[in-house]
């Protein structure tokens, strides 16, 4: 694991607004962290400073050592690729497979190889079978998964997600999830913008809590959603694992470890049930 | 008579082969939380529109079977009239909020049917109380927060006194306290009011608490429709168990866990104690 | 520039005599502005008008707005001086001054009215004038979506950047290539977001009745007629000026004054 993208405590406005109120952040390599909070606390603009859309006022942002004040937006994204919210938003071709090469041209790979990374994420996105139809013809799951595709294809070291579960059913989130894990499992870097919290238990290696512009609450997932405090001033709730395991607590019934999910809290709730763990 | 009545409902768009309904029956009353499910494209949008008579009157296509809302043929019943029994919530405010202020924007429905401006003025005031809307009624809906735009848009529609509520993913773009406040908001709707309300949700750990039934679809079909326990148990594959489901189907592999499932953490906590307190008090 | 311009004509609710005043008597005050900017043509008048604007803004406690937008437009102010200043065969400075001037006395008509003016009050006047309630229904919603429609071409202006395309390059034929490829999921987006604004409409009983009463009152009061007399009388005194010959005759001082530009 390594510094990959590093938050110098950043200052943003737009229009006289402030909106980024001295952020320090580190996004690292070979983990999931989960960026969450209200809308309008800066979480998106945030992820902008990610890629040098925007710069900041003050204060700096370091990609892979890189001022972003000192390259351009397409030097970053070969290293960094942004995922916005909104699939429409982001779909620029007359095919599923022209949306792909076309990324793969931009960031200069020569076409046979293009031809060949092409066909490769198809595959691993189920897309293949739409490959000559209109990116607008798919629906709603797929344009998403078509978004993620097109940027996984050209191998940037960190991939930044905004929104990734919002509005998609449980099929697709389940596909969405396994994709981090595999991401994260080939060593790349991940951000999740979400205030999806089973989501960001899921998956999620670190969460920052963002309120107002500022950086609350950081740290490990385990330690961050089960802050009921720091939670509610993002105006989270907490997962419902940690939640069950707080009520359990009340009652005297402390658990040795912070559950986040079900599987590591059933095999407490063993230990518990069974009596080979005595409390307090 | 059901408030809403569907029978063998087929629906396909205009220009598509594919039948988006294909043989749904629905039969729902007044008082009703219904929790509609299912994975996207599985027909919900459409089973929604079908109600308040978008589906088939703006959007065009094959329509089969019988639809009834408040006992008119929403075949041969235009829209507008229908606007009156079915108050419809979309997944993006934006989208729905055009006017310059809160309390202009409860007004619009009002103003489209004709009414008088004195009739308009006071059912303006009534609702901005009912929904607590007072103290920001001059600020412009694009100003306000995701989840106060959302209140913004029931309060609008429910300033017609529709029957029913019907809401396709309401919460989809809020952080989940907001969410929570809009579906509690609804509850206290079909409670208090009687209103039928027929809610989309992909987030069943929010929304199930609140449900007094669970429809699920899948293909155009309804396959599934009862008490929200009994509903999730058997469509687990379908939408996926939430974390507390999950635990509790562990915990009752190796019997340590008993009778239906759990939908909070409330209740997921509630069991595990009493199960400890037997064993071990 | 983009998206900030557009913040010259953006409402901003505030507590005004400008912003109370009724949108028909705001709008014969932009009649007799905009008149008074297209008639006159000397640097020295339309100066005389803009500090005119300059005062209502302030009445309007619009200054800010108006001064910070501005800076968004100085590249056209600019770009209209240079133009007239290098076609122009003779009186160059003095032209192009009172051309960039005119420009700005213009814009800033337009943007006093619409800086004070909700869209649905307008669009209630509009209906007051017998203007059918679906074509200033159109004209609100038109005006609504302008900065959803401006945040949408930003989103997709980064999404294309941070998929490693550069729009600024190559030469100009180049560069409208590059917009067509912000253009396609702009459009599409755009006739989405009509689908569900049209969905949206319907399910509010859009269409309804044929008669409906605006829920906004518009009665002119005292206030408004003065404003309007005012306007009126302003308009016909510029009118006057320039058709009976005196305007010009006071160009020609000015001219003579200032005879080394």
């Amino acid at each position: 694991m390594g510094d990959a993208i590093l938050v110098e405590d950043v200052y943003f406005s737009y229009e006289g607004l402030p909106v980024l109120k001295g952020v320090t952040l580190t996004v690292r390599t070979g983990e999931v962290l989960a960026i969450m909070g209200e809308n309008g606390a800066g979480k998106t603009t945030l992820i902008k400073h990610f890629v040098g859309l925007l710069k900041p006022e003050r204060g700096r942002v370091l990609v892979f050592g890189v001022d972003t004040r000192e390259a351009s937006v397409a030097q970053l994204a070969r290293r960094v690729g942004v995922i916005f919210q909104n699939p429409d938003h982001q779909l620029f071709a007359e095919s599923v497979e022209g949306e792909i090469l076309f990324t793969l041209r931009n960031m200069g790979y020569p076409p046979d190889e293009a031809r060949a990374i092409c066909e490769r994420v198809l595959k691993l996105f189920e897309l293949d079978r739409y490959r000559g139809r209109s990116p607008y013809s798919l629906s709603v799951g797929e344009r998403k998964r078509l978004a993620i595709a097109a940027v996984v294809s050209y191998n940037p070291d960190v991939l930044v997600l905004d929104e990734p579960t919002a509005g998609q059913d449980f099929f697709n989130k389940s596909k969405i999830s396994r994709l981090i894990f595999g991401l994260k499992r080939q060593g790349k870097g991940v951000v999740v913008v979400t205030h999806d919290v089973e989501f960001a238990a899921q998956v999620a290696d670190r969460v920052a809590l963002m309120v107002d512009g500022r950086v609350i609450r950081e740290g490990p997932a385990g330690e961050v959603l089960t802050d009921a405090e720091a939670l509610k001033r993002a105006r989270l709730t907490m997962p419902q694992i940690p939640a069950a395991a707080a009520l359990l607590e009340a009652e005297g019934l402390k658990l040795p470890s912070k559950p986040l999910l079900p599987g590591s809290f059933y095999l407490e709730l063993l230990d518990l049930l069974n009596h080979r763990w005595v409390g307090p | 008579m059901a408030l809403v009545e569907l029978k063998g409902v087929r629906f396909r768009y205009a220009g598509s082969d594919r039948y988006a309904l294909d043989g749904a029956s629905l039969s729902a009353e007044r008082g009703e939380f219904v929790l509609l499910v299912g994975p996207s494209g599985c027909g919900k949008s459409t089973l929604l529109r079908v109600l308040n008579g978008l589906v088939p009157h703006f959007y065009e296509g094959d329509f089969e079977g019988e639809a009834r809302v408040a006992g008119l043929d929403v075949r041969s019943t235009p829209t507008h009239v229908l606007a009156r029994h079915v108050g419809m919530v979309f997944q993006d405010p934006e989208n729905q909020l055009f006017l310059s202020s809160v309390e202009r924007e409860i007004a619009f429905g009002l103003e489209n049917l004709g009414l008088p401006r004195a009739e308009v003025r006071r059912r303006v005031r009534e609702v901005l109380k009912e929904f607590n809307l007072e103290s920001i009624k001059d600020r412009a809906p694009y100003e306000l927060s995701g989840g106060q735009q959302q209140k913004v848009a029931i309060a609008s529609v429910m300033a017609l006194e529709p029957e029913i509520l019907a809401l396709d993913e309401p919460t989809a773009n809020l952080d989940p306290l907001s969410a929570l406040e809009i579906l509690s908001l609804v509850k206290r709707l079909t409670s208090e009011k009687g209103v039928l309300a027929l809610v989309v949700e992909h987030r069943l750990e929010l929304a199930l608490k609140f449900a007094t039934r669970m429809v699920v679809m899948l293909d155009g079909r309804i396959v599934a429709d009862g008490a929200p326990r009994d509903v999730l148990l058997r469509t687990g594959s379908i939408v996926g168990y939430p974390p507390v489901v999950v635990t509790h189907l562990l915990l009752k592999r190796r019997g340590l866990a008993e009778g239906s499932i759990p939908l909070t953490s409330e209740e997921l906590a509630r069991a595990v104690i009493g199960r400890w307190a037997t064993r071990y008090s | 520039m983009s998206a900030r311009v557009l913040d010259i004509f953006r409402f901003r609710r505030k507590r005004t005599p400008l912003h109370a005043l009724d949108p028909r008597a705001k709008f014969v005050m932009l009649v007799a502005l905009s008149a008074a900017s297209l008639a006159l043509s000397d640097a020295v008048s339309l100066s005389a008008l803009l500090a005119v604007e300059a005062a209502l803004l302030a009445v309007a406690k619009s200054l800010r707005e108006w001064a910070r937008s501005l800076a968004g437009l100085s590249t056209l102010l600019l770009l209209i001086f240079a133009l007239n200043f290098l076609t122009l065969p003779a009186d160059r400075l003095f032209v192009a001054a009172a051309m960039t001037l005119r420009f700005l006395c213009l814009t800033t008509a337009f943007s006093i009215f619409f800086l004070t003016t909700t869209a649905d009050e307008l669009a209630a006047a509009l209906e007051v004038s017998g203007v059918p309630r679906e074509y200033s229904m159109m004209f609100t919603m038109s005006l609504r979506f302008v900065p959803s429609l401006a945040r949408d071409l930003q989103t997709v202006a980064d999404a294309l950047k941070s998929r490693g395309f550069e729009l600024e390059k190559g030469g100009l034929k180049e560069r409208v290539r590059n917009y067509t490829y912000l253009l396609v999921p702009l459009i599409v987006y755009e006739l989405r977001r009509s689908i569900m604004v049209a969905e949206a409409l319907e399910a509010r009983g859009f269409g309804a009745a044929k008669k409906v009463e605006p829920y906004v009152d518009l009665s002119l009061r005292a206030r408004d007629y003065v404003a309007i007399a005012v306007s009126a009388i302003a308009l016909c005194a510029v009118i006057w000026v320039v058709a009976s010959g005196v305007y010009g005759s006071f160009v020609n001082q000015v001219r003579a004054y200032f005879p080394q530009l």
